[in-house]
């Protein structure tokens, strides 16, 4: 395994706030809310493994000094970056919607598609797995309709309108500190318009 | 290219923004050096991001005459693994698109990217045998690109996928599976935003001549200017969530700066009408 301290990117000597500082910034950058339904989910739970092994091996080589207090709050298995399980009406195209999950799941994105395409009828589920098909593609916005559409045909279904809420968000990244939010953002279109406005006055 | 990829330099440390301008030139020179003076003409900042992926090593840094400035300048050089890959792939690029132009206009229109492309192809020749895959790529996705124009493609998302796809395969595979996936998300949802954004910026052109563009395509009633930029978003937190997981060593700083707020405000110019006018004028200036 790798030195603890190096994959926290902390000193040894470092104290244990800083290391729990260290420890509580990768969590939030690996954090699998970051990573819902994206190709490289499988990474970023594995970046958070490690973080949470160097963690604790760092927090048992330190507890003999009594420095330790408390875990730190995130745990890998909170999340499972698969699809869950569903029941269907029809037993064939339950099997043949669940191929397509697992499929897609392992990154089989060729095979998913060809499965889709045999399918009897277009429901609901077809929508919503074309739509997430389109997702892991890139594609975002065959995506978003096709998972609309997933919405309309069935209104009450949670994964759906979770997963809609998500694109019409534009998705979740992590923000490091010091590149903030919507704020920051108008500053920077007010800057931009304000060194328009002299370069205008200027060039005259 | 189309030099989007551009960092907001207020936010840049005063260290991040000297590398970063050395790092420029220093691609200008290994343009120079490996495919000669022609390929620097087309020299732009979208590759100097491609160098900072490709390598996280410390630059290091040598003063050589400027020919912009008719060599009577030294400028800083920076020196990195990076710049060769991404030299190549700029060099590449540079000459398909030329050669793309040609096919695309009559004999007199094309005559000025013909000229140009036929001063660029002994530059482009070495950079092809350089990188056989990436040639490929790049010749094959720009022939599909070009079929789905005439045929007025109405998915944004499928014409936009070949320029991603294109641009994801220039950084070269390293072996560490890990790392070419998320530079190969970085690098596609890169080039989605690019073509993108590029296409709202000519959308007014194309309504007048009638051109193909994949918005209007896309939107034949009217661009949804809010779904654009939400789609646009996605794309940014994709590549951004994939740069998350490389480890961009001496550059990362660099590149966040990019992803976080250069690329938002060149969009945020381009939506807003104004990123002619302000690319003219830091043209004018120097990096």
């Amino acid at each position: 395994m790798n030195d603890p301290y190096s994959v926290l990117g902390v000193k040894p000597d470092a104290s244990d706030d800083e290391i729990k500082r260290a420890y509580r910034d990768l969590a939030r950058k690996y954090h699998p809310d970051n990573y819902q339904n994206n190709p490289l989910a499988d990474l970023a739970e594995e970046k958070m493994k490690e973080i949470n092994e160097a963690y604790d091996t760092i927090n048992k080589m330190r507890s003999g000094g009594g420095g330790y207090s408390g875990g730190g709050g995130y745990s890998g298995g909170g999340y499972q970056g698969s699809y869950h399980h569903q029941q269907y009406n029809s037993s064939q195209s339950a099997s043949l919607y669940n191929q397509v999950r697992q499929a897609i799941n392992m990154n089989d994105l060729g095979r998913a598609e060809q499965l889709l395409r045999t399918a009897p009828t277009q429901d609901a589920e077809w929508h919503f797995l074309t739509g997430s098909l389109a997702y892991r593609k890139g594609w975002l916005d065959e995506a978003l309709q096709h998972i609309q559409t997933a919405c309309n045909m069935a209104p009450s279904n949670a994964e759906y309108r979770q997963a809609l809420l998500m694109m019409r968000q534009g998705g979740q990244a992590y923000r490091p500190y010091g590149y903030g939010n919507s704020p920051d953002a108008c500053d920077l279109c007010t800057a931009c318009m304000c060194l328009n406005c002299m370069c205008g006055g200027c060039g005259n | 290219m189309f030099g989007y990829v551009r960092p907001w330099r207020d936010e840049l440390k005063v260290c991040q923004d000297r590398d970063y301008q050395a790092l420029y030139c220093g691609l200008c020179r290994t343009l120079g050096r490996r495919h000669g003076l022609v390929a620097r003409m087309f020299l732009n900042y979208d590759f100097t991001f491609l160098a900072m992926l490709l390598d996280g090593g410390r630059p290091e840094t040598t003063r050589e005459r400027c020919p912009a400035w008719l060599w009577c300048r030294k400028k800083t050089c920076a020196a990195t693994a990076g710049l060769d890959g991404a030299a190549d792939a700029a060099t590449i690029l540079s000459y398909w698109k030329l050669r793309d132009t040609v096919a695309d206009s009559s004999f007199w229109r094309g005559l000025p990217a013909r000229f140009l492309s036929r001063l660029l192809r002994r530059g482009y020749r070495k950079a092809a045998a350089a990188r056989p895959v990436f040639d490929g790529t790049v010749r094959d996705c720009l022939e599909e690109l070009t079929a789905l124009e005439k045929d007025n493609c109405p998915s944004m998302d499928r014409t936009a996928d070949t320029f991603a796809r294109l641009l994801a395969a220039a950084a070269p595979p390293t072996g560490e599976a890990a790392r070419d996936r998320a530079t190969e998300q970085l690098l596609y949802h890169l080039g989605r935003w690019i073509y993108l954004v590029d296409a709202w910026d000519d959308l007014e052109a194309d309504q007048k001549t009638g051109a193909y563009n994949p918005i209007l395509a896309r939107f034949p009633a009217g661009a949804d200017r809010d779904y654009l930029r939400t789609t646009l978003r996605h794309s940014l937190n994709l590549a951004r969530s994939a740069m998350a997981l490389l480890e961009l060593g001496h550059w990362e700083a660099t590149v966040e700066n990019i992803l976080y707020l250069g690329l938002p405000a060149v969009e945020e110019l381009v939506f807003t009408g104004r990123w002619k006018a302000v690319n003219h004028r830091d043209r004018r200036q120097d990096p």
